[in-house]
């Protein structure tokens, strides 16, 4: 047997080069439901080391899969025909704060829970906070673009990322951005920002950290209906606040999670919102009364005010455990991850119970409200072929039924390989050309993380090889 | 010498397709939106061909429940901002100037004052349609308020001064109008200034802009109005007025190295606005020996300066030393205007 680790063995630490075939499977998944097939998992230390892992893959001939926590939930970090899995973990020190800027320099593999709980004592935070934000790395953060539900107000990953070092598919090492604003030339650094691996691997990101507001309130409101509830949330932007998160939970993922935090949920609600408002005590104030008004015109039952940190942290532990805590319905769920306009909401949730209804299954909501983010996430149970089948078909009706009313694939888990062939829903093959032709100034040889992102045959002209090169698993 | 062929193209294909005949014929072309920002880049000759975007006006969607606005590149961004008040909204990155069209703000990376708290101007671009230098209408993004769908080409447009396409259309994310806003300000000495201003930017009172002057301090407050009073030793004051001379600089350096900035610069008697907590700073300059003064400034502070606005002598060397990923760039310049006809002088380090 020709061994694949001897030539990395050369340049890595051979405790670093994992080929033990077990291992391999498990680096062959991510977060979500495609299995592929890992050749080989390097955990380089150094950009240095990174550096030459990707020349020495590229003279093999080899595809390069960048890989965070592997916490994404579609299908990026999925490794494709015997293709060497790069993992960031081992590069996981925080390099520098500055409380000045403020902004902390970090290597990718760093959590992003770690970073904010590091910074904390400066009064600091780093906004983005994905619900997996315990486990997620920085890295994987800046390769999807991540969100969290604080991105309402304060954005998504890509407003604070202000520099990055990459190492590109053939090896060369470039600082993009810094903490000078607006070098002159095109916009890179904001390009990487979301570029699943596909444009090369991040080795270091700058992130820019937030100040803490002077005050937070954060709020409940239970609903006796959905439509309700997202009445409420367009009253409430309407009325002129943007929250600093607005999140929406139905009833049965309520009712799961409540098992799970006990938080004393609102659980025979049809629905409930959580509010949180930050600011000046003015703002704040001004904020909350709004959004009491609202809940009363839009028939709340109760709007409860947490009252201190620790009923607040109880909220938040609700909503960021809801979805584990759907083990308690079913072992597997698929979850998505499309984004509608605001406005239309209440149809497309409206629409999403038709379609469990007609597929038979239980679709729960957990969800961004505040920027029509959906999460509607399907429980089911992979043993059963038949069910799979009908999620598989539920899920491209709840994508179909976003993009009809001017929705879009993703808000901030990103398309990898899962939405790849659905792209053709929101851009036309000139638009999906323009894409590649991007991607191939990064990358000319398709050494990063091929397959992802853009169907096959996206490039004008490109020779389409073969539709099936899907890994097993993966539901499209 | 051959006389510039002006286009006044009035919708996006048409546009398009003046860029296919001038990739086959290869001329050159120079895109104008409202004129404002047009002494920039290289000095040299005018392109064969000039497309203005003027034509390109229609409101397509405005969307206030959703808080989106969807515009041809062409409208004169005064009127969106009207439009967009009408509704009780704002779109607080952009640096908005009479004459100045929408797209010009987006091609220019044009971020207002305002920046401090309401972040870039291209974090408010949710879609784009860009015509590239071949003439292919290609839309980008999505119009919802998030979205991570493909490729972020819409970044790579905003700021790109038109070398890898023209934009021909936006959706942007606006956000409510605050109830109020108002500016504060007040002299003294250098060092006191800088003081209040670091205590402004780190204060809890959230200002949208802290700006230094030569002489004075302005911040502006916005909010509801029992938080648009004025911060201990500071009168209500009015917008401060922008540095005007021969050409201007624009300077960016690490946010706290501003102040080091605005020291040489007032020392020497530059006439500047630093942007407190943001890091830009705009200088008055009038000579070419001015340019480099200030941009050596800049360097020596981990930063860059480039001439924003200026006759032809103060632009010979527009940007000063290229940053990393030139050889990417030129890259993604082949891939969006292979025949190299967009807006030469333009072009960074052709």
């Amino acid at each position: 047997m020709s061994t694949l680790r001897d030539p990395f063995e050369r340049l890595l630490d051979p405790a670093r080069v994992i080929d033990h075939a077990l291992e391999r499977r498990l680096y062959s998944r991510d977060g979500s439901i495609a299995q592929g097939d890992c050749g080989l998992v390097v955990l380089p230390e150094t950009t240095a080391e990174v550096a030459a892992c990707v020349r020495l893959a590229g003279e093999l001939g080899l595809a390069v899969v960048p890989r965070g926590s592997g916490t994404g939930l579609c299908g990026g970090a999925v490794p494709l025909e015997g293709a060497i899995v790069l993992s960031v973990a081992r590069m996981g020190a925080i390099l520098e704060i500055d409380p000045e800027v403020p902004c902390a320099r970090v290597q990718p593999g760093v959590l992003n829970l770690d970073l904010t709980t590091a910074v904390r004592h400066l009064g600091l935070h780093y906004a983005p906070d994905p619900s997996s934000q315990q486990a997620c790395s920085i890295g994987g953060n800046v390769a999807t673009n991540a969100g969290g539900p604080h991105c309402l107000a304060s954005g998504v990953t890509a407003q604070h990322v202000l520099g990055m070092e990459i190492v590109l598919a053939d090896g060369e090492v470039l600082r993009l951005g810094g903490t000078a604003p607006d070098p002159p030339g095109y916009d890179l650094r904001g390009f990487v920002v979301g570029g699943e691996g596909t444009l090369g691997v991040v080795t270091e990101v700058t992130v820019r950290l937030t100040r803490d507001p002077a005050q937070v309130r954060t709020m409940l409101l239970d609903f006796p209906t959905v439509r309700a509830a997202g009445e409420a949330v367009g009253g409430i932007i309407g009325g002129g606040v943007i929250p600093a998160a607005m999140e929406m939970m139905d009833q049965r993922m309520t009712i799961a999670v409540e098992a799970f935090v006990h938080a004393d949920l609102p659980v025979d609600a049809a629905a409930m919102l959580l509010v949180e408002v930050d600011g000046t005590p003015a703002e704040v104030a001004a904020h909350v009364a709004v959004v009491e008004e609202v809940g009363a015109r839009t028939g709340a039952r109760r709007v409860r005010v947490a009252r201190d940190e620790a009923e607040r942290a109880l909220f938040w532990k609700a909503r960021k455990s809801a979805f584990g805590a759907v083990a308690r319905v079913a072992p597997n769920y698929y979850l998505h991850d499309c984004v509608v306009p605001r406005t239309r909401l209440i149809e497309v949730l409206e629409r999403i119970e038709a379609i469990a209804a007609e597929f038979d299954l239980v679709i729960m909501n957990v969800f961004h409200a505040g920027d029509g983010n959906l999460h509607p996430l399907i429980a089911f149970d992979r043993r059963d072929a038949e069910q799979v089948e009908r999620v598989h078909a539920a899920g491209t009706a709840i994508i179909e039924a976003c993009v009809a009313v001017g929705g879009v694939l993703s808000g901030e888990h990103g398309i990898g390989l899962e939405k790849r062939d659905f792209m053709p829903l929101t851009f036309s093959a000139v638009d999906l050309d323009a894409q590649a032709r991007a991607r191939d100034a990064f990358d000319p040889e398709g050494r990063m993380n091929p397959a992802k992102v853009l169907p096959l045959g996206s490039r004008c002209g490109e020779l389409v090889l073969d539709a099936g090169s899907l890994p097993p698993g993966t539901w499209l | 010498m051959a006389v510039t062929t002006v286009l006044t193209p009035s919708t996006a294909e048409e546009l398009a397709g003046m860029l296919r005949e001038a990739t086959a014929s290869g001329r050159r072309v120079d895109v104008v939106g409202g004129g404002t920002r047009s002494r920039a880049g290289r000095p040299g000759p005018p392109g064969d061909v000039e497309i203005r975007t003027g034509g390109l006006r229609r409101i397509v969607a405005h969307e206030p429940q959703d808080l989106t606005l969807t515009v041809e590149a062409g409208l004169p961004v005064t009127e969106a901002v009207a439009l967009t008040a009408g509704a009780g909204q704002d779109w607080p990155q952009a640096e908005v100037r009479d004459g100045s069209t929408i797209g010009g703000v987006l091609a220019t990376g044009a971020s207002g004052r305002r920046r401090l708290r309401s972040g870039a101007v291209r974090d408010s671009v949710l879609q784009i349609v860009i015509a590239t230098g071949d003439g292919r209408l290609v839309t980008a993004g999505g119009r919802t308020v998030k979205g991570v769908s493909g490729f972020d080409i819409p970044r790579l447009a905003v700021g790109s001064r038109g070398t890898l396409g023209v934009i021909t259309q936006v959706t942007l994310k606006l956000w409510p109008l605050p109830e109020a806003r108002g500016w504060f300000g007040a002299g003294g000495g250098l060092e006191e200034r800088l003081a209040l201003a670091r205590a402004a930017v780190t204060g809890a009172g959230r200002p949208t802009a802290v700006i230094l002057t030569p002489g004075r301090i302005d911040v502006e407050l916005a909010g509801p109005p029992d938080d648009v009073v004025p911060p201990p030793g500071m009168e209500p004051s009015g917008d401060p007025p922008a540095p005007v001379g021969t050409g201007v600089v624009e300077v960016g350096v690490p946010p706290p190295r501003l102040g080091d900035l605005s020291v040489l610069l007032e020392d020497e008697g530059f006439a500047y606005e630093a942007r407190f907590g943001v890091g830009t700073c705009l200088v008055a300059v009038d000579d070419a020996a001015g340019v480099a003064r200030v941009r050596s400034w800049a360097v020596g502070l981990g930063g860059h300066a480039g001439v924003l606005d200026g006759p032809d002598g103060l632009r010979e060397d527009p940007w000063g030393p290229p940053p990393p990923g030139l050889a990417l760039m030129r890259r993604l310049r082949d891939a969006f205007d292979p025949a190299g006809i967009l807006n030469g002088r333009l072009v960074p380090w052709a």
